[in-house]
């Protein structure tokens, strides 16, 4: 049997390897992204997609949330400063912290309930992609691809928190792909994006390491 | 179409070749950055350039692939789950003691984030200058969300996009 990373799409073939991917201890981790053991999947089981129906009302920019819009606003920031438009990007950077500002909070959330979030989206990716194919938008494809890959590594990472407490990052960093959002754990980042393959120098730890 | 040259910063290594290929002393800048004024988008140094750093960048980008009504509909939605996850994970990193736990939250919520960016850029706001962000700019003047929207900042950027 070979089992392959939902995240980075590594294999590990049975024939090939010593031991059984069944008789791996939990603690394993993909040996180049660095998702648990839970996040292999035999190869070849592809899920059905029903036909999906959509409301196309929320396509209606007037009823864009202040969520929305921060992020609608940092992306636009974002490809400012990719055609050196420094002033206009600073521009959108203060429209977004506008947006972020007036977010509405969600009340008494916990590792628990965005472990729920996240497991939600996960679900929801193969809905998106259908659609998208069904358009034929590769743009939108692509962003099912590496969002997908992205939220299974932050939901197995929030799950393995649950689990494992504090002492699975008392001595390690966290590293962000500030292309694709991947999350790595590890002294270092990877050589390159598990994700969207960008070089290490990409990567931006998270600070505050007590 | 329409071009000017823009150095790289990051990839420019100051070899030079660009200095002296530069009919118009466009790239001989004491920022570094290629004066746009001077460029006539000859793409001469762009050519001479040992370490790929400089772009030919058109100066009007062409429209975004039109995105069909139901494909901005999942994509709005997903983005709205993604910034409930952001929010999440801002709450509990600035709720906890727990300094794991705190940087994990703080990773989740840059990360959301950085998904709901390209969600939203998929979704018809992929260039600045482009139809959806002047249409979206002109509606958030027209109807400002809250009555202390920065909207002087909103008509800049129409002006200047
Ligand atoms: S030729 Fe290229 S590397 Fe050299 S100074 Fe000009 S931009 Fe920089
Ligand atoms: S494109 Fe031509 S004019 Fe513009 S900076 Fe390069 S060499 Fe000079
Ligand atoms: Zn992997
Ligand atoms: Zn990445």
């Amino acid at each position: 049997m070979r089992y392959v990373c939902q995240i980075c799409g590594y294999v590990y073939d049975d024939e090939k390897e010593q031991v059984p991917f069944e008789q791996l201890p939990d603690s394993w981790k993909c040996p180049l992204c660095g998702a648990s053991k839970s996040d292999f999947k035999p190869e070849h089981k592809e899920r059905e997609t029903a036909e999906v129906t959509v409301n196309t009302e929320a396509a209606d920019m007037k009823k864009l949330s202040a969520g929305q819009l921060a992020a609608v606003c940092t992306n636009l920031a974002r490809g400012c400063e990719k055609q050196y438009k420094p002033a206009e990007a600073e521009l959108f950077n203060e429209l977004a912290a506008y947006f972020t500002r007036i977010t509405p909070a969600i009340n008494d959330a916990d590792a628990e309930t965005l472990s729920r979030q996240l497991q939600e989206d996960i679900d929801s990716y193969p809905d998106v992609r259908a659609v998208a194919d069904r358009n034929q938008d590769r743009g939108a494809a692509r962003v099912c691809v590496w969002g997908e890959k992205v939220t299974r590594m932050l939901s197995s990472l929030v799950e393995r928190y649950l689990k494992e407490g504090e002492q699975m990052l008392a001595d390690t960093d966290i590293w962000v792909c500030t292309v694709c959002g991947f999350v790595y754990i590890g002294s270092n980042p990877p050589e390159a994006c598990p994700v969207c393959k960008v070089p290490a120098y990409k990567f931006e730890k998270v600070e505050g390491r007590a | 179409m329409e071009r000017k040259a823009v150095r790289n910063l990051r990839l420019c290594t100051k070899d030079c070749l660009c200095l002296y290929v530069c009919p118009h002393g466009a790239t001989d800048t004491e920022d570094s950055i290629i004066d746009v004024d001077k460029c006539t988008g000859c793409g001469e140094c762009a050519a001479a350039c040992p370490s790929g750093a400089i772009s030919m960048v058109p100066v009007q980008y062409p429209p975004q692939q039109p995105k069909t009504e139901e494909v901005k509909a999942c994509l709005n939605e997903l983005a709205q789950s993604k910034s409930d996850g952001e929010v999440m994970a801002r709450e509990i990193a600035k709720a906890t003691d727990k300094p794991g736990l705190k940087r994990l939250m703080k990773a989740v919520e840059r990360s959301e984030r950085l998904i709901a960016e390209d969600i939203m850029r998929e979704a018809g706001f992929m260039l600045p200058q482009g139809d959806g962000s002047h249409e979206l700019l002109e509606e958030l003047i027209s109807n400002p969300p809250t009555s202390d929207f920065p909207s002087g900042k909103a008509g800049e950027l129409l002006e200047k996009l």
